[in-house]
């Protein structure tokens, strides 16, 4: 009992960074329609910018805000400089684009800081508490506490801030809004900013268990599309319940069932990709769109 | 000869491209007919995914995945059932086209994003699902085949043109050539006649197409089949001149790679994929080696260039053309040919109609 | 110099032209009609003036021309255009859609004192406050596009079909208030309607569009004492 207990704690943290890279994919959608390939990649090399500080001396807790915000920055540039022009393009153009971005980050990534896996530091001890007779690391519990705090901001600026109204209303009813004085091109922007510094979550927690190196997204954004897709793509709620059912789900998988083992995960997440697509479109929380023709 | 005289342009152009391959060999050194062999197993494999994607309007990320199992299932006959590898290469293809085809029925319930998003999952799966069953596979290993040997009349045709014998690579690159030819000629075929026309009116509107009476299921799913098809004997053909065949072999980076192809030389084109299989298989290697020779670069650039591979390049290169040129190499160079041909002709005035005057009888 | 002015403005969709050549000026506090048959090119008239098409001649604004400026500074030069359907945002509340009438002012104080007016005004808003703005009926749905134009405290109302599709009563409600926003606030109201006599009514000027050109134009109280006109263009 003790063991699984173990397991799904350390289930609900991976969730918490599959959440945060899922809720960056889903503000991205919302704002545009568009799954946004290169969100990993985006995280990974904010990551970099993380360790960067970080061996040049500055303390954890001061390079993690201001990794949060170049990030942001970084988001922001990115629709302004990348995606921005081709705005009106068909959907295919513009998966193709996020898909050439992807592969040009990773790419600088690797000219930049080479491919040789590196340790990353985390705040948070490997120790073990005993609660109720299980072991729950500290790490797991700080990275489980970390995503909820993040997450619980962005909610918070979304749905409690007039930026966050304006942003909501830019990315449903674009044409309403300009009637309504809102700067929808400049609301993209900071969708896409709050995406990349959102990711940049992700990819901080997540580096110290599976060491930095310019690939390293690339498994997490298959758990994080899982995790948008059981949610329900428009739902930012929908990205934190599918993280955490993804997560504890391939965490029990990997764990319980001996032909999945280690290796195998990722194809647990394929495989929810494919039934959810399969089954229920929609996801938990979404809902059916019309299609125009 | 009065038919042949009144062939338009392109048929002659076609020609000399065909003398220019079966030529090849026999002025360049082995070494390189086996990497333009290699360029031509990309072209093979976008050529299936531009049928998928250019004229089906499906977006595929995991075209590497249907490479591996072409590859894989060549692989295994060879070498643990030991059959001739040349037989190999259709059962290769046929078996990946029903996959593929298999593949295309639950595809059809996916909108072109998520389509998308669930073949990227799979190409980023390969790897893993390669090595799990490692008695069949070979697991982390792979499998190492053995060339083959040039049969008797080639080697004799061979040196009756150049006078020197004919290598495995220069064999294989005849094989592979061969294998292109009949599947670009199929394609071109397949184009232009009922199927094309359906598949493009889908490209270009699926329910204005499903109210004009076309069998959408029927076609996206063909077109997956067959786009699997050509990328499984781009995969068998890719091992019998790489003479290896491991999971990481086909990693994520090789869909992507088919793809840049695919937008480089043009969607919906017959000899955009050829153009880029060539751009996707040598940029790579060129740049690593024409860059360094190049003085005028900084030092810094040139180590970056070096060390960050084709992956710079492919994603700086994939988001210019998707800006810049959305219609690929073709595109771009049937837009300037249209332009030349309206300057030389004259274009009607666009209030009245009239054609301006010709320039000998003004 | 009024407070918009339109000279000779054509605008189209693409290929198409729908207007050729509408000149009008709405002056301060007034509330001018825009009339004619569906097709004359009322909305296109509004959509060129907050940027939603592309128009050529002049359109000034106080003195200063819109053209080329995008949708969202035009508005926020003090234009609050109801478009045709009523631009509501359904994915949000109630209270949010009138958050976002506000959201661009500064005078704090001023701003609930105008939040009580339209809860005045219009009480269903304030019952429905936190719902979502889909659940709104058509006629409930025109009120809470008015209110929010009303919050963004503009100088000038473009109103595109206000009566569409209401039932009588509502109508009546709707212009009621419209006149008193034109009254005690001194707003300027460009009203584009079908139903020609509500509009006469209210306005104290009328312009008649005929495919995509002035056609009449007058005071109200004279168009509406005008048989002729009345017969010929506005169809009563």
């Amino acid at each position: 009992m003790q063991e699984f207990l173990q397991q799904v704690i350390s289930g609900v943290a991976s969730g918490g960074i599959f959440a945060s890279l899922a809720l960056a994919l889903v503000l991205i959608y919302n704002a545009m329609g568009l799954v946004n390939f290169a969100q990993g990649e985006m995280a990974m090399m904010a990551t970099f910018i993380a360790f960067t500080l970080i061996t040049r001396g500055v303390s954890y807790w001061i390079a993690f805000p201001v990794t949060l915000a170049i990030a942001f920055a970084g988001g922001i540039a990115i629709q302004r400089i990348v995606i921005r022009p081709v705005e009106r393009a068909p959907l295919l153009t513009l998966v193709i684009i996020t898909l050439g971005l992807a592969t040009l980050l990773n790419g600088l990534a690797g000219a930049i800081f080479g491919y040789v896996p590196r340790s990353f530091p985390s705040p948070f001890s490997v120790q073990t508490v005993d609660i109720l007779g299980a072991f729950f690391s500290f790490r797991d519990l700080g990275v489980i506490t970390v995503s909820a705090a993040v997450l619980l901001l962005i909610y918070l600026l979304l749905q409690r801030t007039t930026v966050g109204l304006t942003m909501r209303a830019a990315a449903h009813h674009a044409e309403a809004s300009r009637l309504l004085g809102v700067r929808v091109s400049w609301m993209l922007a900071l969708g896409w900013g709050l995406a990349s510094a959102v990711g940049a979550v992700s990819g901080i927690m997540v580096a110290p268990i599976i060491l930095l190196e310019p690939n390293m997204m690339q498994t997490i954004i298959i758990y994080a599309f899982a995790a948008a897709v059981l949610g329900g793509i428009e739902s930012p709620l929908g990205a934190v319940i599918g993280g955490l059912i993804v997560g504890v789900t391939v965490n029990l998988a990997g764990a319980y069932l001996p032909f999945v083992g280690g290796d195998l995960q990722l194809a647990v997440a394929l495989a929810i990709i494919i039934g959810v697509l399969v089954l229920k479109p929609n996801g938990l929380l979404g809902r059916p769109t019309v299609r125009r023709v | 000869m009065r038919r042949l005289r009144t062939l338009p342009p392109r048929y002659w152009l076609v020609l000399v491209v065909v003398l220019f391959f079966i030529g090849l060999p026999t002025v360049i050194d082995s070494f390189l007919s086996g990497e333009w062999a290699q360029a031509l197993v990309l072209a093979i494999a976008i050529m299936g995914l531009n049928i998928l994607i250019g004229y089906s309007g499906q977006l595929s990320l995991g075209h590497g995945a249907f490479m591996a199992l072409g590859a894989y299932t060549s692989a295994i006959l060879a070498h643990r059932y030991k059959m001739d590898y040349l037989l190999t290469i259709p059962i290769a293809g046929l078996l990946t086209g029903v996959i593929g085809f298999l593949f295309g029925v639950p595809a059809l319930r996916l909108s072109a994003l998520y389509l998308a998003l669930a073949t990227f999952a799979l190409a980023v799966v390969t790897p893993s699902l390669i090595k799990r069953p490692a008695e069949l596979t070979g697991g982390v290993q792979g499998i190492v085949l053995l060339p083959p040997d040039p049969p008797q009349f080639a080697k004799d045709a061979f040196a009756a043109v150049t006078g020197m014998p004919m290598t495995t690579d220069q064999w294989t690159y005849y094989v592979t050539l061969a294998w292109a030819l009949v599947l670009f000629w199929l394609a071109w075929n397949l184009v232009r006649h009922r199927a094309g026309r359906a598949m493009r009116a889908l490209r270009d509107g699926e329910v204005a197409a499903s109210a004009s009476g076309v069998n959408i299921a029927g076609y996206k799913t063909l077109a997956f089949g067959i786009s699997a098809l050509y990328a499984g004997i781009a995969g068998s053909l890719f091992g019998l001149g790489s003479g290896f065949v491991s999971p990481d072999t086909f990693p994520v980076a090789l869909s992507i790679q088919l793809l840049v192809g695919t937008v480089v030389g043009g969607l919906a084109s017959i000899p955009g994929p050829l153009l880029g299989g060539i751009f996707a298989y040598f940029l790579p290697i060129e740049s690593n080696q024409w860059i360094p020779t190049q003085t005028w670069i900084p030092a810094q650039i040139v180590s970056t260039v070096g060390k960050a591979g084709p992956a710079v390049t492919y994603g700086a290169v994939l988001i210019l053309v998707m800006i810049f040129a959305p219609n690929g190499v073709v595109g771009l160079v049937t837009a300037g040919y249209t332009r030349l041909r309206r300057r030389l002709r004259g274009v009607p005035d666009r209030e009245t109609g009239q054609m301006p005057p010709d320039h000998q009888t003004a | 110099m009024a407070l918009l002015e339109l000279e000779e403005v054509r605008a189209g969709y693409g290929p198409t032209s729908v207007l050729h050549g509408v000149s009008l000026a709405v002056p301060e506090g007034q509330i001018v009609s825009l009339l004619g048959a569906n097709g004359a090119g009322k909305t296109t008239t509004l959509r060129s003036i907050t940027g939603g098409v592309r128009w050529t001649g002049d359109i000034r604004f106080d003195g200063r021309s819109l053209r080329r400026m995008h949708t969202e500074d035009v508005v926020r030069l003090g234009i609050a255009h109801v478009p045709e359907g009523r631009g509501i945002l359904t994915e949000l509340t109630v209270d949010e859609n009138l958050k976002l009438g506000s959201h661009l002012r500064r005078d704090g104080p001023a701003v609930r004192k105008d939040y009580d007016r339209v809860f005045e005004y219009f009480p269903v808003l304030r019952e429905r406050r936190r719902l979502s703005a889909s659940t709104l009926s058509g006629g409930e749905q025109q009120m809470l596009a008015l209110a929010r134009a009303f919050l963004m405290k503009p100088r000038l109302m473009l109103l595109d079909e206000p009566s569409l599709g209401l039932a009588p009563m509502i109508v009546r409600a709707i212009f009621e208030i419209i006149r008193t926003i034109n009254g005690a606030d001194r707003v300027a109201i460009l009203l584009v309607e079908q139903n020609a006599r509500l509009a006469l009514d209210v306005s104290s000027e009328a312009y008649v569009l005929e495919v995509g050109r002035v056609a009449v134009r007058g005071a109200s109280d004279e168009l509406q004492g005008n048989e002729s006109v009345r017969r010929s263009y506005l169809g009563y």
